[in-house]
């Protein structure tokens, strides 16, 4: 009765452990979803044997309980290590809302109308439940939802006359989005770093941004006013692609307006929330099968005392 | 008795086995609709400046059907566009229909010298961040975005649409 009760416990205890700390790379390997079924089995084997020896139907019921409530989160464990996917991040731009089907839409907010305040992207269901960077982490279903910080890019560009112009990006998410996600990287002076692209259509531009952190900045800028300060290098290529002859790359730090291939740029590094979506064994199936563990041990526990 | 525990517990641990497998299949990103996707719900409402620096809104519009199209200088088809949307305008003035131009982006002197350059009459506003054109996920320009009298996005259109094609719209929006 203790092997059984005690393999139980363990069945259980590595599932409810998935969703305490989820994500970790362990719960989709092999050898760990071998070693949990085969716990699973051994539960429900003897649990058969522990039934047959029974002498009470008190005891039986209890027994049942414990087999099917291991059994049960077992089956949740090994199903998403095996079937789930790997941990995703779901990036959206400022105003975009995206799909993911069985979780619902996920709404990126354009801003928080006040600079220091939250911002909250929503996960649109029957019930609209905010995720805030630094808060908890949702669970929905058999995924968990969290909100984490990423450094984007809000690009303003005007002529040289200081007439204002449209951003598009034909290849990002939101095509009339001044907003660049930087989810291309890039390697400049042995540095890695984030990278993505516009178009400026009134002015027939292709310009790259690439951004620095304030570390990385020091160590390529030399201008004292900028330390401590993220930066965005700007370059600047006509509509074809093709790099203008002069004065087409310039280093915008702290947001200040610089001046590269005909045009005034100024970047403004924010922080952004991304979504991970983290698979986990569904957590309705594992809270029934834990109560019943946990019941059924009670219930003999009654019995024998 | 175990005979008769074992068949259905082992149809309840099938079921249950393919309960809990079943979301990880179906979970995957979609692409987003485009415009006409937000189709329903209710339009944003931003607080935004005329190219002649009033302030604007969507609020002054309840209870009017709204034609609201997104444009910008650079772009050849919202040029093409723009003297039937004025003529969309003058027909329906009076009938409970407002067309709204919505520059994207660009700053008011250049909204205004092109419209002024075309002859519109109808409000013309500036969204210099681009608010609408990213919150109605327009995938070019022009996109033009049909609201009810509550301000909810009925019907939405991306690319340029002929004078016909914006009557017929109306009209179905006003059978609505």
């Amino acid at each position: 009765m203790i092997f059984f009760l005690s393999t139980a416990l363990v069945v259980t205890a590595e599932v409810v452990v998935e969703i305490w700390l989820p994500g970790r790379p362990a719960y989709h390997a092999g050898w760990y979803n071998v070693t949990l079924a085969a716990l699973a089995i051994v539960v429900v084997a003897n649990g058969r044997k522990q039934w047959k020896a029974a002498r009470s139907s008190r005891s039986r019921v209890a027994i049942l309980a414990v087999a099917f409530g291991a059994a049960a989160t077992g089956v949740a464990g090994v199903a998403s290590g095996l079937f789930a996917p790997d941990n995703r991040d779901v990036v959206g731009a400022p105003g975009e809302r995206v799909r993911v089907e069985e979780l619902g839409t996920l709404a990126f907010p354009l801003a928080a109308e006040d600079r220091s305040a939250p911002v909250v992207v929503m996960l649109e269901r029957t019930l609209h439940a905010p995720l805030e960077i630094g808060a908890r982490a949702r669970n929905a279903g058999s995924f968990i939802l969290r909100a984490v910080s990423r450094d984007v890019v809000e690009v303003e560009v005007r002529d040289l006359l200081g007439n204002r112009l449209t951003v598009t990006q034909p290849s990002g998410g939101v095509f009339l989005s001044p907003v660049l996600l930087m989810q291309a990287r890039q390697t400049i002076a042995g540095m890695n770093l984030p990278f993505d692209s516009f178009n400026v259509p009134a002015a027939r531009r292709v310009v790259k941004a690439i951004l620095f952190t304030p570390a990385e900045a020091a160590v390529v800028l030399h201008d004292p006013s900028a330390v401590g300060q993220a930066a965005v290098l700007f370059a600047v290529d006509d509509e074809s692609d093709r790099p203008l002859p002069h004065h087409a790359i310039a280093f915008s730090a702290g947001g200040a307006a610089v001046h590269a291939g005909d045009l005034w740029l100024r970047g403004e590094v924010t922080s952004y929330p991304e979504i991970e979506v983290i698979a986990i064994p569904n957590i309705a199936v594992v809270a029934v099968g834990t109560l019943l563990v946990l019941g059924g041990l009670v219930g003999l526990g009654v019995r024998r005392g | 008795m175990h005979r008769y525990i074992i068949w259905p517990a082992v149809a309840l641990a099938l079921a249950l086995a393919v309960y809990v497998a079943e979301p990880y299949f179906v979970t995957q990103r979609a692409a987003a609709g485009g415009p006409s996707g937000l189709a329903g719900q209710p339009a944003p409402i931003f607080d935004l400046r005329d190219d002649r620096g009033r302030s604007v809104s969507l609020r002054e519009y309840r209870g009017s059907l709204v034609v609201m199209n997104l444009w910008a200088s650079w772009c050849p088809p919202c040029r093409a566009e723009m003297p039937d949307l004025q003529r969309l305008a003058e027909a329906e003035a009076g009938r409970g229909i407002a067309v709204v131009g919505v520059n994207e982006g660009e700053s008011p002197q250049r909204a205004r010298a092109f419209a002024d350059s075309l002859g519109i009459r109808f409000p013309i506003w500036v969204d210099g961040a681009q608010q609408y054109g990213r919150t109605y996920n327009a995938l070019g320009l022009p996109t033009t975005v049909i609201l009810d009298r509550q301000g909810v996005v009925i019907r939405a259109f991306d690319g340029p649409l002929t004078l016909d094609e914006m009557r017929a719209a109306v009209a179905a929006v006003r059978a609505h």
